[in-house]
């Protein structure tokens, strides 16, 4: 699950509550009203965070 | 004095243990999720294209959720679990 | 003191009410005004109100527990309700479980809304339930702790902690309390509670998670005709959630309005098809990124306009309020509906 830093504390709160343990990429925030300049920075993050998680 | 505790609650019944399948992230089919929050699908359509330098990806398929305001369907839950190894979320927010 | 989230009964020794409500403010049960104590024979007093409703709840998202009638009990106290407030608090958070309300996505949103409280039936009366004058606003204790007991529960049982489940951006005055009563005395028309299908004699719970009230003013109107034109110009806000996460929304109109419209001729009915008509966005009020994201998620506008309502009966109509030119628009988180529930 790719979500922002901000919203991390929610995805993990949701997490506990059903007793499941995310593999969660963390981006800056926001991801949303950005333009495609700034976008590229969090794709490149959540991409290198995927590959370091996959290990591929 | 005692006080009865405000936030006290019996835990809900889990669902039923999921045993997941090793996932070959070179390979398998992928399903990329948004949740229909603005650039959620474009930050999904960057990480794929990306991910087309190492591996094949036109089994790399999108998925939405209809409201970024409601749950998924079931049906689409079901259809992804049916199909994919793997699926990536992303909440664009 | 160990293990506090864990225990159903907690033992604070001799602590005074300012020592427990730095206790809850601690313990996070607080919204940050003062909180009764909620001590064991407060409480039960309260669950004795509801004895023979054996129905169970569900679990409660986003938390996913299964609340006592102690925990929601002990809630409803620290509200600074009286015990006969209880079973309208109890029917109010069983409707915010029907599965239609999507309480999760309504907790967790970035957007303001609040669990919007109408009542309806004699209980108004037996309560002291304001449905007149000031209906929305503050001074009438069954408005403001019934309100607040459902935030409260909403805090503590679902867990709707402001920065961790609960995700509002700016969150609405609303969350502190929001509670009213139809004004049916004053409505020409059908009772809210009767057009869903209850008996007129039922006393009836209806939530919505809604923003707050949209004044809709109108001094000038002699027509319903033209009460419906400014109704449906101020519905037609191109920041509202309704155009966005399409979804119900409540028009509550003045007494005063509701006798000019029943003048008129107009029904329920035909008032929701007016509205559904006029109350649309042209696009030039709206951003071509917003109209993307709209068409986006399958809303699409009508030639040059973009409509507020799915259909007519996305409208929700009734009467609330005393004398004055002054009705009011509450428009909804949008992926919810209007839930009502039978009390007691």
């Amino acid at each position: 699950m790719i979500a922002t830093e901000t919203f991390k504390p929610l995805v993990l709160a949701q997490a506990k509550a059903r007793k499941i343990e995310p593999k969660l990429i963390v981006v800056k925030h926001p991801v949303g009203g950005l333009n495609a300049e700034e976008l590229r920075e969090r794709i490149d993050t959540a991409t290198k965070g995927l590959i370091e998680a996959t290990g591929k | 004095m005692r006080i009865f505790n405000p936030t006290f609650g019996m835990a809900a019944a889990g669902g039923p243990a999921v045993s997941l399948k090793p996932v070959n992230w070179a390979t398998d089919a992928i399903a990329l999720i948004s949740n229909s929050k603005p650039n959620a699908r474009e930050l999904l359509e960057g990480m794929r294209e990306r991910l087309g330098a190492t591996r094949k990806i036109d089994n790399i398929e999108f998925h939405a959720k209809n409201s970024a305001s409601q749950p998924a369907p079931k049906d689409l839950i079901e259809a992804v679990a049916k199909k994919y190894r793997a699926a990536l979320l992303a909440l664009g927010d | 003191m160990k293990d506090i989230a864990e225990q159903e009964v907690i033992d604070i020794g001799d602590m005074d009410v300012e020592a427990f409500n730095e206790l809850a403010a601690e313990q996070g049960w607080s919204d940050g005004m003062p909180l009764y104590v909620p001590t064991e024979e407060k409480v039960a007093k309260f669950v004795e109100t509801v004895r023979g409703d054996n129905r169970p709840y569900p679990p409660v998202p986003p938390r996913q527990i299964v609340p006592t009638l102690q925990s929601m009990a002990a809630n409803a106290v620290m509200a600074g309700c009286k015990p006969e407030y209880f079973p309208v608090v109890a029917a109010a958070l069983r409707s915010t479980l029907d599965p239609e309300f999507n309480l999760h996505g309504t907790l967790a949103t970035t957007h303001s809304c609040a669990p919007m409280v109408m009542v309806s039936g004699p209980i108004r009366q037996e309560l002291g339930i304001n449905c007149g004058s000031n209906c929305f606003g503050q001074g009438w204790r069954s408005n403001a702790t019934i309100g607040r007991a459902l935030g409260l529960m909403l805090l503590n049982i679902a867990g709707a902690k402001p920065g961790e489940m609960d995700r509002s951006t700016q969150g609405n005055p609303a969350k502190y309390t929001f509670c009213f009563g139809e004004n049916q005395e004053e409505n020409p028309w059908t009772p809210y509670h009767v057009q869903r299908g209850f008996a007129a004699t039922d006393n009836v719970v209806t939530v919505m998670s809604g923003e707050g009230p949209h004044n809709l003013n109108d001094h000038g109107s002699t027509t319903g005709d033209g009460l419906l034109t400014t109704f449906a110009g101020g519905m037609a806000n191109p920041g509202a959630n309704t155009i966005y996460g399409k979804g119900p929304m409540f028009v509550i109109i003045g007494p005063e309005h509701a006798a000019t419209l029943k003048r008129d001729g107009f029904t329920i009915e035909s008032i929701r098809d007016e509205l559904y008509v006029r109350s649309r966005v042209h696009l030039s009020r709206i951003s071509k990124g917003n109209l993307d994201t709209y068409e986006s998620t399958g809303h699409k506008p009508e030639g040059d306009w973009l409509r507020i309502a799915r259909n007519p009966q996305d409208i929700h109509i009734t009467v609330a309020g005393g004398p004055g030119k002054h009705s009011a628009f509450i428009p909804s988180f949008g992926g919810t509906a209007v839930t009502c529930t039978r009390i007691g």
